[in-house]
């Protein structure tokens, strides 16, 4: 059972960026005007999921619905999905923030509405079907030529749109499947996300196979990594670091796969699990020779988030809570590297090649701190949340996995080491002509950039604010698993 | 008086975040002012460890606690905060305190319009706190968060001078090294808590130091001495990992001094003594401790006597006596390796710092002895026959090709494996998607340290095509970004 929340936050949240995304799409107005209108939307968006979060935080209870007369049980929020709505709009927030101005457009502000609409639907609704939905929207921007297409600009390679597009076919396919293959009169219960499932299994495993490789699609989890690399190094990196931290993967793992599917989670999540590992250390081996910082940001990128799959199939508490922990600190770390070079290369008027030491710290020292904050926090450095969240991976794989669990540290320094070759190359060194006429952050970018170091670190100095939600999801799931159900 | 332990710890804390935070903001912080912030925090901390130390004296106390709580929990596990002062770990936090403020005085002279005044201080203040809280912490949780503090700024030290290539390349190589030896530390922890549960030192051994035996025995204090082993090599630079000691000497000489003759390359031993129940419980691990040593030791002082620079010659004497001290650990000398680290930590310093006035000393020391002193000190090495001799002494001038050996047998490898996967999954999206799409990045080979930097250096007078958009026409500097 679940109990009403105090305010419809996540529908009025919805409605305002509907409104919004319809106006930008279809009304043409200055594209300065229509950023600072969707950058107040967002703002609202995300005093509201913050309003939310509190809320989840404060009520103790398991799970709780939208206070709508009849609607309200669309939506559901709970210890899951309580900190990634919030954590999503501010980084959608941020990102427009600290967007170059040359790179945004009325479709790139469109379709960056598009896909926060969507991923927030996906976090926060109970509906199976609205799920599947929202996950195939939000690759819409990505496979339309309305949105990130400038002339002569590929979105993203055709590979990784048939990938995407294979994604969101498994997902919906399987999602049909599991509504279809469950025993019930009442569609609410075959729709509706996170019950145990009894019917034909043959169809339930069909369907949990398909919604799985929905997921190794979506992730980039090994074999199927190879689009990830190619869309960073030629596609529009904003948008694209905003879907791939949207984490829907891991997301559907924990909300659909674990508790729909208990018995058959328990026999094959160790597998997928075991995939993640394996992509976090193949991606970090590919990494050692290659140079292009957009694709070292991919291939660190998809390394660190497979932790997350690492630890949400354990069965072990303390790696649960500490891969959704992982999640918020891959979700703004990521963030900050990627905003961080978008910025270095609308200075520039080539991309960064990483061929070369460019000194750009010599001109932009302010970036330079942000940037390694940032990649330092991405791998575990003290004081920072990272530390929190490798501590506790790093305790729960080795519980679990004895053996496969020492790839995480191997992983984890090989992973620091490519972050630190990211930043010296491109910030030490002897300093290239630019980086001496170089600007330094401005001050949009200060402010969102110091916000997002301050998340890291006050979140090293006092984890248990940011560990409590996802300890009480963790242990939620493990009941889950072993069938106690909270 | 418990609180004591952790005003120590803050102390510096709060300075490092208060040059942190100012210079962020854009204040324009005086050097002066740097200097006292930082002379007066370690002489208050040094004052507070005097306090601390008489009344563990005065009361007969073997250990001090201080519980501040749990940094947080998930079901069953928690990471506890856990500060202590006991007999191992006063010395090394009063040395730390006292010899942090002497180079903190000393470089506000040494760096004077350096560029970069407030990063140094910056980093010297943050490795302060690092290196506290590596000795003062009551589990080995705590203390990888110190351990990795001190490897950070040491790396970024080793990096001061980051216009110049050659120190950033430094700097990246040793943080490699520290990386990989670190898993041993990180995996060794996570090893004790599924092996006992817990990872406070009063859990893992049963009285305080020096007295207490390892409640891990058999084959899992192996396992957890030998990946403690392996970190202590890296942070130590034991052979073979000690090819990035005089690397190291890129940084400014205050730094070299505080890190390299004093306390980080030091911190490996401690965590050795810290663990020596654990080691001693286990023969191989010391066994293993004391060969690690003696090999180390000859290699040092071989070395260091081919060695043609007064840093990279402090650098390998320093190397010699930490042998030294390892293997004093794996023999159970416990008090006397601590003697040895503590004096070992205060004549390197005194002889970093003055390694800048060497020929000035040397004039000195001519003008006081009336002429050029007599060599002392028995060589033995003539001893040995004159082939050996000369094949040691090229032995020596090579460094013991550790670097080559590891870099042939292990860097390579993985970086041409890495090179032929990327090529491999070029192919096949080439195959699957076509060539226009899935262009092959330029994959030099890299560099024989294995990062993007290590490349033959540009001609000089370069001149590069990528102006910042302002330069390049349109308008108004940085309207567009």
């Amino acid at each position: 059972m679940s109990e009403p929340l105090f305010f419809p936050w996540v529908s009025t949240s919805l409605f305002l960026l509907s409104v919004s995304t319809v106006v930008t799409t279809f009304q043409m107005t200055g594209i300065e005007k229509a950023r600072r209108q969707i950058t107040s939307v967002m703002a609202t968006v995300f005093l509201l999921l913050i309003g939310a979060g509190i809320e989840v935080e404060r009520s103790g209870a398991a799970r709780l619905h939208e206070p709508l007369p009849g609607w309200g049980q669309w939506a559901v929020l709970d210890s899951l999905n309580g900190l990634p709505l919030p954590l999503y709009a501010g980084l959608a927030l941020g990102m427009i923030i600290l967007a170059p101005r040359r790179k945004v457009t009325a479709g790139w502000l469109a379709g960056i509405q598009i896909l926060t609409l969507s991923s927030i639907v996906a976090y926060a609704t109970n509906n199976l079907a609205l799920f599947a939905i929202a996950w195939g929207a939000s690759l819409i921007p990505f496979l339309g030529s309305r949105f990130f297409n400038r002339p002569g600009v590929v979105t993203i390679p055709r590979g990784a749109q048939l990938t995407l597009t294979a994604s969101a076919l498994l997902v919906i396919l399987g999602a049909i499947l599991l509504a279809l293959g469950t025993e019930s009169s009442q569609w609410s219960t075959r729709l509706s996300l996170g019950l145990p499932r009894h019917g034909q299994s043959v169809i339930l495993s069909l369907a949990f196979l398909l919604l799985m490789l929905g997921v190794i699609l979506r992730k980039g989890l090994f074999p199927a990594h190879g689009w990830v690399a190619p869309s960073f190094a030629q596609g529009p990196l904003i948008p694209l670091s905003l879907l791939f931290n949207g984490h829907l993967g891991a997301f559907l793992i924990a909300r659909v796969a674990i508790p729909a599917f208990p018995e058959i989670a328990s026999a094959a999540l160790p597998a997928l699990g075991d995939l993640g590992l394996l992509t976090a250390g193949y991606t970090a081996i590919l990494a050692i020779s290659e140079r292009s910082p957009r694709r070292l940001l991919a291939l660190l990128t998809i390394s660190q988030s497979s932790f997350l799959v690492a630890g949400l199939e354990s069965t072990n508490a303390d790696a649960i809570a500490g891969a959704l922990v992982h999640w918020q600190v891959v979700v703004v770390a990521t963030s900050i590297l990627t905003a961080v070079h978008t910025s270095l290369e609308a200075r520039l008027t080539r991309p960064i090649d990483g061929q070369e030491f460019l000194g750009l710290g010599k001109g932009a020292p302010r970036l330079a701190v942000f940037f390694a904050l940032g990649g330092l926090a991405l791998v575990g450095l003290p004081l920072t949340l990272g530390y929190a969240a490798e501590d506790l991976l790093l305790h729960g794989t080795l519980e679990t996995h004895p053996h496969l669990g020492i790839i995480l540290p191997i992983v984890t320094a090989l992973n620091a080491f490519h972050v630190m070759r990211l930043f010296t190359t491109t910030f030490l060194g002897q300093p290239v002509r630019a980086a001496l006429t170089i600007t330094d952050a401005l001050p949009r970018e200060r402010w969102v950039l110091t916000a997002a170091i301050l998340f890291l670190i006050i979140g090293g100095l006092y984890p248990a604010v940011f560990v409590h939600l996802p300890a009480r999801a963790a242990e939620n799931l493990i009941h889950s698993v072993t069938r106690i159900g909270p | 008086m418990e609180l004591i332990i952790g005003i120590i710890l803050l102390l510096p804390a709060l300075t490092t975040a208060g040059l942190g935070l100012g210079w962020l903001v854009g204040l324009r912080i005086s050097e002066r002012t740097i200097a006292r912030l930082t002379g007066g925090c370690y002489s208050l901390t040094t004052g507070l460890v005097i306090v601390l130390g008489g009344w563990m004296a005065s009361n007969r106390l073997d250990t001090v606690r201080l519980l501040i709580g749990s940094w947080f929990e998930v079901h069953t596990y928690r990471f506890p905060l856990l500060l202590q002062i006991d007999r191992l770990s006063l010395p090394l936090v009063a040395l730390s305190v006292i010899l942090v403020g002497v180079i903190g005085a000393f470089s506000q002279r040494y760096m004077h319009r350096e560029g970069g005044y407030v990063r140094f201080f910056f980093l010297l203040n943050l490795f302060g706190t690092g290196v506290l809280l590596l000795f003062m912490a009551g589990s080995f949780d705590l203390m990888i968060a110190g351990w990795e503090l001190v490897g950070l700024t040491s790396v970024l030290l080793i990096g001061f001078f980051q216009q110049r290539n050659e120190p950033v390349k430094s700097a990246l190589r040793v943080f490699l090294v520290y990386r990989v030896c670190d898993i041993g530390l990180l995996t060794g922890v996570a090893m004790l808590h599924h092996y006992v549960g817990a990872a406070t030192v009063d859990r893992v051994f049963t009285h305080p130091w020096p007295d207490g035996a390892s409640l891990l025995t058999g084959i899992g204090a192996t396992v957890v001495g030998l990946l403690f082993l392996l970190a202590a090599m890296g942070k130590s630079a034991q052979v073979p990992f000690s090819g990035w000691l005089p690397r190291a000497m890129e940084g400014p000489t205050p730094s070299s001094a505080i890190f390299y003759g004093a306390l980080s390359v030091h911190a490996g031993a401690y965590l050795l003594l810290r663990s020596q129940p654990l080691i001693e419980s286990s023969a191989l691990v010391s066994v293993a401790v004391v060969v690690v040593g003696i090999l180390t030791a000859i290699h040092g002082t071989m070395v260091g006597r081919t060695a043609v620079d007064a840093k990279t010659s402090i650098a390998y004497a320093s190397m010699t006596q930490l042998g030294l001290i390892f293997a004093e650990i794996g023999s159970g000398l416990k008090w006397f390796a601590l003697l040895h680290l503590s004096g070992h930590i205060v004549v390197r310093t005194l002889q970093f710092l003055r390694a800048p006035s060497t020929l000035h000393d040397h004039h000195r020391r001519y003008s006081a002895s009336g002429g050029e002193p007599s060599t002392n000190g028995a060589h033995f090495e003539l001893l040995l026959p004159v082939g050996l001799r000369i094949w040691l002494y090229r032995l020596a001038l090579e460094r013991g090709y550790h670097d080559t050996i590891l870099e042939r047998a292990l860097v390579s490898p993985i970086i041409r494996v890495s090179a032929w996967l990327q090529y491999l999954e070029n192919r096949i999206a080439i195959a699957l998607f076509g060539p226009s799409e899935h262009p092959i990045y330029h994959q030099s080979q890299p560099g024989p340290s294995g990062y993007a930097g290590a490349r033959p250096e540009e001609p000089a007078g370069r001149v590069r095509v990528d102006q910042p958009r302002a330069a390049a026409g349109n308008g108004v500097e940085g309207t567009d970004v």
